[in-house]
């Protein structure tokens, strides 16, 4: 079995972080998401949190760019995790990463198989209220407001649009088989793939 | 009216466009320089004279562009093609010492000296990222210094933050110690008619006191957060070293510096102006980079230079309709002739607006209306000049996007994975720059006044 890379992309409450968690379980493969960001915190000997607050989002508030240097932290994160996944990447590891425009930043590897798990709101909502002991309207506006940065995340820094079925390999909707189920149909099918 | 009008909307409509940030300046500054040629000088004055003037290359031409004798420097009216030569000359100068890895050398050799240890770096650093704005423009150092400053934190486990953030502010405080050192000065000498001693003598003595009051401030206050006690490295234990793969190309990129700092210091007597000074050096540095010159010359930052050419257009518009002399005439009237208030509206002014818009255009603009004052009010034109730079340059350290450097540390510290937020910089900086340009309006009262 050659390189293989798993981009996941999710909505809000669509259980697309469980999936990827699965399926780096059942591939034996390390799965990245926010911890690639504890990773450099602990090399540069900072507190995580400060990086961790300004992750997935588009550069907001007054910036300014210098010779294609820019003043946002927002996209110095954002570039600092595309290096991160890019130089995994290159040196030939297989891997699930979970967002961070990923099916973008490493569209041109071979071995790259992108994932978008969507699925239906009710679902999605009583996923959220379960998980976080909210209220419907408290996981609602939490759910609307996630997808909202995570759209306008990935619609900034990525040639296509965030989840626009004609930019990824793969588009599923969790809410169809439940996410456990999602995640085992998944595995069959990449793994066929990847065994191709 | 009508291309007042217009010269208006097309400047407040470019400065948006720069403040928004999301196109290239350079093509929002061509765009709105060529929209001033069609609508202000075209359809509004219908004066292809006006139009001539601001494009102003029949100056290029003319002998005492590039040799001016005595004291008088060039001046052009309209696009200022001293500047943009001198900047562009400079540009393959420090192309070429980047190439030869001069600055990488020079940081570590600091450093060195310093004995790696964290405090003394982060004053050595301090003095260093001044001496060098001073000659080099800022984004250059702040470039080096920043990456140095990380490389070293990560070998020596201290926080290179406050470090980034003191030396990002004593670069544009270095840069207004010069006529090389920040591109609103460049602009006010050409334009103005003053040597780099002038700026020295005047700017620089300013500079040099802020400098010995924030070094002292910022070690006072950050020296705490540079290091934990238990994150101590033995300096024995730390090798780190540069060594120079062309020592030939080292040792010419230094000796063209090292010229390019005599024609500017002496330049004033030489009558060699500073586009000659930008030419030559440039001349020199692809002469002496054979193989490897055009190479040097693509990696210039054109899009500087084009941002220029448009911007001086606009301002053109501006000063061709009489706007900025209406601006002045405010001034006047709300200081109420006095030379006190005057100069603090200027300086302050100039701060605030620098903190928060380029610093670039700014100061292009209040040429005029500073020339507009002196000669209404009588105040002396060149306290004017020496405020506005000052407050121009030093200003631009208040915000995270006030100057170029700014930016480019911010950025380095970023890709880094030390993010530092608008918060955590103003935090740090703010105080810094309001003590500074207090400290400079003193000395401008007791000086001049």
């Amino acid at each position: 079995m050659g390189q293989f890379i798993i981009t996941i992309g999710r909505e809000y409450g669509s259980g697309g972080h469980r999936i990827a968690t699965i399926l780096a379980e059942k591939f034996g493969v390390p799965m990245y998401d926010r911890n690639m960001l504890d990773q450099l915190a602990e090399k540069n000997g900072i507190a995580s949190e400060e990086l961790h607050k300004h992750e997935e989002m588009k550069r907001r508030g007054l910036t300014r760019t210098v010779r294609g240097f820019s003043s946002s932290v927002q996209d110095s994160i954002a570039q600092l995790q595309f290096d991160f996944i890019r130089e995994k990447a290159e040196s030939g590891e297989s891997f699930v990463v979970v967002g961070r425009c990923s099916d973008d930043v490493l569209r041109n590897y071979p071995g790259m198989i992108s994932v978008f798990i969507c699925g239906r709101e009710e679902e999605k909502t009583r996923r959220i209220c379960d998980l976080y002991k909210l209220n419907k309207i408290e996981a609602k506006a939490k759910m609307l407001r996630h997808d909202k940065n995570r759209k306008a995340y990935h619609n900034y820094y990525s040639s296509m649009k965030w989840g626009d079925s004609r930019g990824y390999d793969i588009c599923i909707n969790s809410s169809l088989l439940g996410v456990d189920e999602t995640a085992e149909a998944l595995y069959v099918l990449l793994k066929n793939k990847i065994e191709q | 009216m009508f291309s007042s009008i217009m010269a208006i909307t097309i400047f407040v409509g470019m400065f948006v466009f720069i403040v928004w940030d999301k196109y290239p300046k350079h093509y929002v500054t061509l765009i709105c320089g060529a929209l001033t040629s069609i609508f202000v000088f075209g359809i509004g004055m219908r004066s292809f004279h006006a139009f001539e003037e601001t494009i102003a290359l029949g100056g290029v031409v003319k002998p005492s562009f590039w040799y001016a004798a005595g004291e008088h420097a060039e001046q052009t009216a309209g696009v200022n093609w001293a500047t943009i030569i001198f900047l562009w000359g400079m540009m393959v100068m420090v192309e070429g010492m980047s190439e030869a890895g001069f600055f990488d050398w020079l940081c570590i050799k600091i450093a060195k000296i310093a004995n790696f240890e964290p405090k003394r770096i982060f004053v050595s650093f301090m003095v260093l990222s001044a001496i060098l704005a001073m000659f080099i423009d800022s984004i250059t150092v702040i470039l080096f210094l920043a990456a140095v400053t990380i490389r070293l934190a990560r070998t020596l486990k201290f926080n290179p933050i406050p470090v980034i953030m003191a030396e990002i502010f004593c670069a544009n405080l270095g840069g207004s110690a010069t006529m090389c050192g920040d591109p609103p000065n460049i602009i006010i000498g050409t334009s103005l008619g003053y040597s780099f001693a002038d700026f020295v003598v005047n700017t620089g003595a300013i500079a040099l006191v802020s400098l010995v009051i924030i070094i002292v401030y910022f070690y006072f206050s950050m020296r705490n957060r540079l290091q934990d006690p238990s994150d101590k490295v033995d300096p024995s234990s730390v090798n780190m070293d540069v060594t120079i793969s062309n020592m030939k190309e080292f040792i010419t990129a230094t000796v063209i510096f090292g010229i390019a700092v005599v024609l500017l210091v002496t330049h004033a007597m030489t009558g060699l102006t500073v586009a000659f000074i930008g030419v030559f050096i440039a001349a020199l540095t692809i002469g002496a980079a054979g193989s490897k010159a055009i190479k040097l010359l693509k990696r210039v930052d054109y899009h500087t230079l084009l941002f220029f050419i448009g911007l001086f257009v606009v301002v053109g518009g501006l000063e061709q309709t009489g706007v900025l002399v209406v601006i002045a005439e405010f001034i006047a009237k709300v200081s109420g002739g006095n030379a006190y208030v005057m100069l603090a509206i200027i300086l302050w002014v100039s701060a605030v607006a620098s903190a928060f818009i380029d610093n670039i255009p700014f100061s292009a603009t209040m040429i005029p209306v500073i020339s507009s004052l002196a000669a209404t009010t009588g105040v002396d034109l060149s306290t004017m000049a020496w405020t506005l730079a000052v407050g121009t340059d030093i200003g631009g350290s208040m915000t995270p996007i006030g100057a170029s450097a700014n930016v480019v540390g911010i950025s380095t510290a970023g890709k880094e994975g030390y993010p530092i937020s608008w918060g955590t910089y103003c935090k740090e900086l703010v105080p810094g720059t309001l003590i500074v340009l207090a400290v400079s309006m003193v000395c401008i009262f007791v000086r001049y006044l």
